[in-house]
């Protein structure tokens, strides 16, 4: 416990403190804190153990690459786990428990690890447990897996809320430092639309942590002034704690909003976090740099953190990291933590740096060791001492915190999310940006500009250009003054450290260390892609943003090249993890995906119809009444009403496409395979609609109800398929044909009315005489309904082989005419039905639906031959039509199945074998599509393709099903079960 | 039956109004809805329907090249529309849309925040002025949105969809209301 709280200094709010609980232990901080800062105030320096070995590890750094500081917060549905500490805001009541240990932190019997690390190298599971064999997924990876593991996720359902929406700007800006907050104020000023997002709570990026002057103001009130600017112009918007998370084609940008994750208590109304698609003109990329670790032994010991890290804490947040600190430096960075450590009487015990001289003239306290390298820590839960190495020498320091600061790499991930390779630069030892981004600069410490004039100056410049490329005029920059930065940081890369003792770390949260890349590249595995698999570098949750660049200088330096030759591995999004509830939205629960509605849905539920979703239609599928036990029951009774009174079924989502034009009668007579082109004006026909290919795409029936007028429908599965192929057939086709196409699916609500008396039900409400004479089979007309009231359009049409019509009326009107309709029907025993009786129905005409129009049958498998034109000279499908495959006589064809025994029965999708034949695959001549019960027949009935199966008729098969080691005696036998001759049509 | 009288139920019956000071969704009136669609090639069609659709009581909105909605507050009685369809020929053929659509009204300071929940059109004054429409997805479910005031919009949806299209505005519109 060495990490303490100072008296006064930081950006926190003293007046306002915060209790909070770490595995369960009572705590307390301020508002302001990040949760990493508040457990460092309280002296807590061990926060994890790591993934591999168990070792206690701490505070690493201060933003969103924190590979150690993963915890998990909240509690029940709100559990968060892997939440890094050091990105999560304070709040009162906060719950935070540490995560891959146990017992408990301090004890953890998972250390045990660490004695096995010499058979958990890299690539362990490669060559170990290797048998006997069965025993890996029985035993062995359980095991490593539980031993080895992050947070686990609540199996509790979130109670919160998420959502996502869209933004538009002329500029994005990326990152609030002083690079985008001068960007965004210089494109701001000049009228353009900007958007400025930040990860952070609050604006300023670095200069809430620098001691610099800005017009001599301090660092942290010019960032508050200067969002308090941006915030006061309506064309700009300030979006913090939102982290752009990639980058994609048409210049959008991923990011996600943690709009409540710093509260206990989230605002029912708010979600708690919003994924943003920001569509930009524009980008600029300012999101700074990320320093390096420095690769020597013990280098994860709690106590060790990044020299800026350490910075952060101390200025921002007004806490010491120990008592007595070393700095390791490879840069002029760890000066300016000397300095500020020392104003602070925060005892500097040793400045180690590697390089013989440095940029800046230190005078401080600290003992300044040159061309020297720490090369291990000692320390059990914490550091205790350093090891430092100069000139073949080893001395032992005690300290109890340590910095280290191994240079900055631009953070250039967004930059490459879409196909560009970072490119090394020896002169600024970084990998930056590829040049000539389309849609996207770079600037500040993102482009590895570290000077803080420099960077404001930048930051504007790059604005300026941008907004002035748009045509805006640009208020002349006025750039401010800084005083008292620290300088440039230009350091020597120091990839590999002499007399390195113990474990040096190189991926902190997937323990990889020195000796895993070594074994890597030894092995063969030293291209860059293949070490980052077999050391597994780079592949944890925070994708190696410290590790990757220093196993990259370490390969390079075992096979002898730049980093340059060596590469990188690919950067994707996401720049951090995003939860999945950002990524899901609001689509869950009720608004998990459309509904759609029928017109007739209301007076179908008061008529306590069972709904089936129907892709998004909720279709009614059958009307159980009292008494009934059973579904079957309920469809018996439906089927028979159908066929003795009559019945009312929606059937308002079938597809209706209104085609109009002077060349529609031409167009239909191309997409059809039958005739269309005399259909003549009050008349319905049934179409088949084939692929290119010859294959029936789908069918329905159309009507013309003018002489340019037509009125098609389609399957309901089928519509907006057939509308886009009716649409490219008119655009791209027959672009000559005066043709227009309407949906009107929603427009019409349509009610079939089947059954001997359905005539007599439907003249009461239609006004022109619908006798056989005047409204004969497949007559199609508009029609007045109630004495003028209303009108529709009629179709003598059956589904069902009874007599029976499709009534169209306006959709809002629907369940006032089905109201009208069950009462004109009464007493003649009119009942609605729904889409399990309508198959029943249609299964015993040996109608097809898209069961049997699988996509494999042409129209002559399902009997269909002779309607296929012969005479016109042209229609979709017609030429590969004549390929000799498509007319074989071993083809499956529509057939009826019967089973022997009519107690028995048999399911859809059983295979059809010839009597006799094993029951195998290779056996199988066919399957069934369609299968119901038949009360008119008084067993099961089924249609199926089978081979050749039109001329089989009455030749015993057996249906099987292996699935579910059934096997059924059967009869193929004419498909039309009831009414083979069409009687009762016209009746 | 001619003594019955068929009685209309809007899509949105059982919807209350969501409202507040910078936010307010409404169901629009069933009215009148026509979908117009020219004749391959016809030029000046706007104009055209201008004459036609009395341009103080209806308004027409462009819908895609050669096709535009005609709406109005009222329904049109069968005969006016039947008119309405021979007047429009040859040049364009009208469609009867009035009941397969239905209109939804979201206006307020935060209405085009709420509508950026779902849509990815640019709905700022500049890019998108009023008169200016466009057919969008909103969330999952398409629809036809038109700017008809600085701060209000006009959304016509699929009948079939529109209850849907309803919670989802609602629930977009939350923070705001």
């Amino acid at each position: 416990m060495s990490s303490y709280r100072l008296t006064k200094g930081g950006l926190v709010d003293r007046n306002a403190p915060l209790s909070f609980t770490f595995d369960g232990r009572p705590l307390r901080g301020f508002a302001g804190d990040t949760l990493a800062s508040a457990l460092l105030a309280n002296g807590r320096m061990l926060v994890g153990r790591s993934f591999k070995y168990h070792r206690p590890r701490g505070i690493l750094t201060a933003g969103a690459a924190e590979p150690n500081a993963l915890v998990t917060i909240g509690r029940g549905g709100r559990t968060e786990p892997n939440t890094r500490a050091t990105m999560q805001e304070l709040y009162e009541g906060l719950e935070a428990q540490s995560q891959n240990r146990w017992p408990s932190l301090e004890f953890d019997v998972g250390a045990l690890n660490g004695l096995l690390s010499p058979f958990l190298g890299a690539g362990f599971y490669y060559k170990t447990f290797m048998w006997p064999a069965p025993l890996w997924e029985k035993f062995y990876e359980p095991v490593i897996r539980k031993a080895a593991g992050l947070g686990k996720a609540s199996y509790e359902s979130d109670p919160d809320a998420y959502e996502k929406s869209w933004a538009h700007c002329d500029l994005l800006v990326i990152g609030a430092g002083p690079t985008g907050l001068a960007a965004a104020l210089t494109a701001g000023r000049a009228g353009a639309r900007v958007i400025l997002v930040d990860e952070g709570a609050l604006p300023g990026g670095s200069l809430l942590f620098d001691t610099a002057t800005i017009d001599g103001k301090a660092a942290a009130d010019f960032a508050r002034d200067a969002s308090a600017e941006l915030q006061s112009m309506p064309n700009v918007r300030l979006m913090m704690r939102t982290t752009a998370f990639g980058w994609y084609d048409g210049n959008v940008f991923g990011a996600v909003e943690r709009v409540q994750k710093h509260v206990r208590d989230p605002a029912r109304q708010l979600v708690v976090e919003r994924l943003w698609r920001i569509v930009a003109r524009h980008a600029l990329l300012a999101s700074g740099a990320e320093e390096r670790p420095l690769v020597f032994g013990g280098n994860d010991r709690p106590g060790v953190m990044m020299a800026s890290a350490m910075r952060t804490y101390l200025n921002r947040y007004g806490v010491a990291p120990g008592r007595a600190t070393a700095i390791f430096t490879t840069d002029d960075s760890g000066y300016a933590l000397a300095r500020d450590l020392e104003a602070a009487h925060v005892d500097v015990v040793a400045i180690v740096d590697s390089r013989s001289s440095a940029g800046v003239d230190y005078r401080g306290k600290a003992r300044l060791i040159r061309e020297a390298v720490v090369c291990g820590t000692k320390g059990r839960k914490a550091i205790s001492a350093i090891e430092v190495h100069r000139g073949g020498q080893t001395e032992t320091i005690a300290v109890d915190a340590l910095a280290m600061a191994g240079g900055f790499s631009p953070i250039i991930h967004l930059a490459c999310h879409r196909g560009g390779k970072p490119a090394w630069s020896a002169e600024k030892a970084a990998f930056l940006a590829p040049d000539g981004l389309n849609g996207l600069d770079l600037a500040g410490a993102a482009a590895a500009t570290t000077d803080l004039a420099a960077c404001l100056a930048e930051g504007a410049a790059r604005s300026q250009a941008i907004v002035t490329a748009f045509g805006l005029s640009c208020p002349p920059v006025v750039l401010p003054k800084v005083e008292g930065d620290e300088g440039t940081h230009d350091s020597k890369p120091l990839w590999s450290i002499p007399g390195v003792k113990g474990k040096a770390f190189v991926d902190f949260q997937n323990d990889v260390h020195l000796k895993d890349i070594g074994l890597a590249v030894s092995e063969g595995y030293s291209h860059v892609e293949l070490a980052k698999r077999y050391t597994t570098n780079g592949m944890a949750t925070d994708q190696g943003k410290l590790s990757n660049v220093n196993a990259i200088g370490l390969i390079a330096k075992a096979r002898g090249v730049s980093p340059a030759e060596v590469g990188t591995t690919t950067f994707r999004p996401f720049y951090t993890p995003v939860s999945f509830g950002a990524l899901t939205g609001a689509h869950t629960g009720h608004h998990f995906q459309p509904v759609r509605k029928s017109p007739l849905h209301d007076w179908a539920k008061k008529h306590g119809a069972v709904f089936v979703e129907t892709g998004l239609w909720y279709r009614s599928s059958w009307f159980p009444r009292n008494g009934e036990q059973t579904w079957r029951e309920s469809v018996d009774r439906e089927v028979l009403n159908v066929r003795q009174n009559a019945g009312l079924c929606d059937v308002s989502m079938l597809g209706k496409i209104e085609i109009s034009g002077s060349d529609a009668a031409e167009f239909l007579n191309r997409v059809y395979c039958n005739a269309f082109l005399k259909l003549p004006v009050g008349r319905a026909r049934y179409g088949l609609m084939l692929r290119e290919d010859g294959m029936i795409y789908d069918d329905g029936t159309t009507s013309r109800l003018e002489e340019n007028r037509f009125f098609m429908t389609t399957t309901t599965a089928y519509a907006a398929g057939v509308m886009n192929h009716l649409e490219f057939c008119a655009q791209a086709l027959w672009p000559e044909l005066d043709v227009r196409l309407a949906s009107i699916t929603d427009q019409w609500a349509q009610m079939a009315i089947a059954g001997p008396k359905a005539r007599t039900i439907l003249q009461r409400i239609v006004d022109e005489d619908i006798s056989d004479a005047a409204f004969p089979f497949l007559a199609a007309r508009e029609v007045s309904l109630f004495g003028g009231a209303l009108h529709g359009c009629l179709f003598q049409i059956s589904f069902s082989g009874e007599l029976a019509y499709e009534l169209a009326v306006p959709a809002g009107y629907g369940e006032s005419v089905a109201d009208a309709l069950m009462e004109a029907g009464r007493d003649h025993g009119i009942m609605p039905y729904g889409v399990e009786t309508l198959s029943v129905l249609r299964i015993e005409k040996g109608h097809v639906t898209h069961n049997e129009i699988n996509g494999t049958v042409v129209p002559a498998d399902l009997g269909f031959g002779k309607m296929v034109s012969a005479s016109k000279p042209d229609f979709i499908g017609k030429a590969m039509l004549q390929r000799e495959g498509l007319a074989a006589s071993d083809r499956p064809q529509l057939v009826g199945v019967v089973p022997l025994d009519p107690k028995q029965s048999f399911r859809s999708g059983s295979h059809v074998l010839a009597k006799g034949a094993a029951a195998t695959l290779e056996s199988d001549q066919g399957y069934v599509t369609s299968s119901a019960y038949s009360p008119h027949i008084g067993s099961t009935i089924a249609l199926a393709l089978v081979k050749n199966g039109s001329s089989r008729h009455g030749e015993e098969v057996v249906v099987w099903n292996g699935l579910h080691g059934e096997s059924t005696p059967a009869r193929l036998c004419n498909p039309v079960f009831f009414d083979p001759q069409n009687e009762r049509l016209h009746v | 039956m001619s003594e019955f009288r068929p009685t209309l139920r809007p899509a949105l019956a059982t919807k209350q109004a969501v409202a507040s000071a910078a936010l307010k969704l409404s169901p629009l009136p069933e009215g009148t809805i026509v979908h117009v669609l020219a004749r391959p090639g016809e030029q000046d069609v706007v104009s055209f329907l201008g004459s036609l659709a009395k341009p103080a009581a209806h308004a027409v909105r462009p819908v895609s090249p050669g096709q535009w909605f005609i709406v109005h507050e009222e329904p049109m009685p069968h005969k006016e529309m039947k008119s309405l369809f021979a007047a429009l020929e040859p040049r364009a053929t009208g469609v009867d849309q009035s009941h397969g659509r239905v209109r939804i009204r979201i206006e307020g300071k935060m209405a085009s925040r709420a509508l950026s929940k779902g849509t990815a059109v640019d709905l700022d004054p500049s890019a998108f002025p009023v008169g200016q429409s466009a057919v969008t997805l909103i969330g999952h479910i398409a629809a036809h949105v038109t700017r008809v005031g600085p701060e209000a919009f006009e959304i016509i949806v699929l009948r079939g969809f529109a209850e849907s299209l309803w919670d989802d505005l609602a629930r977009m519109s939350l923070e705001f209301t």
